[in-house]
């Protein structure tokens, strides 16, 4: 009879605690494992059990617009909502970007933003399917925590060669072209 | 002091798992939502205080069929949710109103619109929207009393071609 009752409070607990888990992981902070090659060096694929850096990601970002050029971010895929991919933020709405192969400026339409990963040769991204809606964004990655050689904070970076046009030209603007 | 908070104890933890409960069903399976604005005029009308039962897609499986009305994130401001009927799904034809053209829909999105189409910013505005931005589909209407009932899935006689599967 005592063991009934004990089995009944252990269950609570523990169905609190993955409610609890469950409410953190949706809303605030959660633990994502990356695959791919598309952001080497900040994150890499590998044979370990984890196939990838383990990072946390935190989820609070696009309700309070906390995240800036430079952020690495996971976001659903266009073309595919069941796949999520991790790339960093590279143009927010309005932005002027250059496209790297038609050299074509285009402006980041409104509620869009322009993603790209550190990898060029290897990444599938904005300069590809074109600039993605905010909407698609499910989190900010913050640290790498596994393996612990890269245990750290994922740095805002700003990429070297960058597609951003930081002149806004006023006069003679170019052909700007609004993406679909 | 101290009797009146040990008694106070257990309702406090009923509330809290109370609300912790409330908060994950509400982000994962069912939510209400207050429905504004005439864009899907009749289905909802532009008045204060008229809510409807979301099924949200926690669950990933987004078996979303044509004709439903979904929630989803707008895609020019991503803080708001706005109301649609899913008229095209991936790979379906569309025609657009008001001019001869033909669109496909692409992999990956849907094509919305709003059943009110005068008032209704919608696909024929935004174009295609990717279907990682649908957050759920409306089942239900549960008030005001007099509209309470299932919302029924319909689309537009003439203007889609479904994908066929070869």
């Amino acid at each position: 009879m005592g063991t009934g009752i004990q089995i009944w409070s252990t269950a609570k607990t523990l169905a609190t605690g993955a409610i609890i888990g469950l409410t953190i992981s949706d809303r605030y902070l959660t633990i994502v494992t990356t695959k791919g090659d598309s952001m080497h060096p900040t994150l890499t694929a590998a044979d370990s059990f984890f196939r990838g850096d383990v990072v946390f990601a935190e989820r609070g970002c696009l309700d309070k617009y906390k995240f800036s050029r430079g952020d690495v971010v996971i976001f659903k895929c266009p073309s595919d909502h069941n796949k999520d991919f991790v790339k960093r933020l590279i143009a927010l709405p309005g932005e002027w970007i250059r496209i790297p192969v038609s050299q074509e400026i285009i402006k980041v339409p409104e509620g869009h933003c322009w993603v790209e990963g550190d990898n060029a040769d290897r990444s599938w991204d904005s300069r590809s399917f074109g600039p993605i809606p905010l909407g698609l964004i499910k989190g900010r990655v913050t640290h790498i925590i596994w393996p612990p050689s890269k245990m750290g904070r994922v740095e805002r970076k700003w990429p070297e060669d960058s597609a951003i046009c930081s002149v806004y030209l006023q006069v003679n603007q170019p052909k700007g072209q609004l993406k679909p | 002091m101290a009797q009146v908070l040990a008694a106070l104890r257990p309702i406090v933890n009923y509330c809290v798992g109370g609300t912790l409960v409330g908060l994950a069903i509400s982000d994962r399976y069912f939510s209400l939502a207050a429905v504004h604005g005439s864009s899907m005029h009749p289905t909802f009308e532009d008045r204060t205080g008229e809510y409807a039962l979301v099924q949200r897609s926690g669950l990933a499986r987004y078996d979303f069929s044509r004709g439903e009305v979904v929630t989803f994130v707008s895609p020019v401001d991503h803080r708001s949710t706005l109301v649609k009927r899913l008229i095209g799904m991936p790979g379906d034809w569309i025609s657009v109103p008001e001019t001869l053209e033909i669109r496909k829909v692409p992999e990956g999105h849907c094509w919305l619109e709003g059943d009110n189409g005068s008032v209704s910013w919608d696909s024929r505005f935004y174009g295609p929207i990717p279907l990682g931005l649908v957050r759920g589909r409306v089942t239900h209407v549960v008030w005001p009393p007099h509209k309470f009932g299932r919302v029924d899935k319909r689309l537009p006689e003439g203007r889609v071609m479904p994908q066929r599967h070869f």
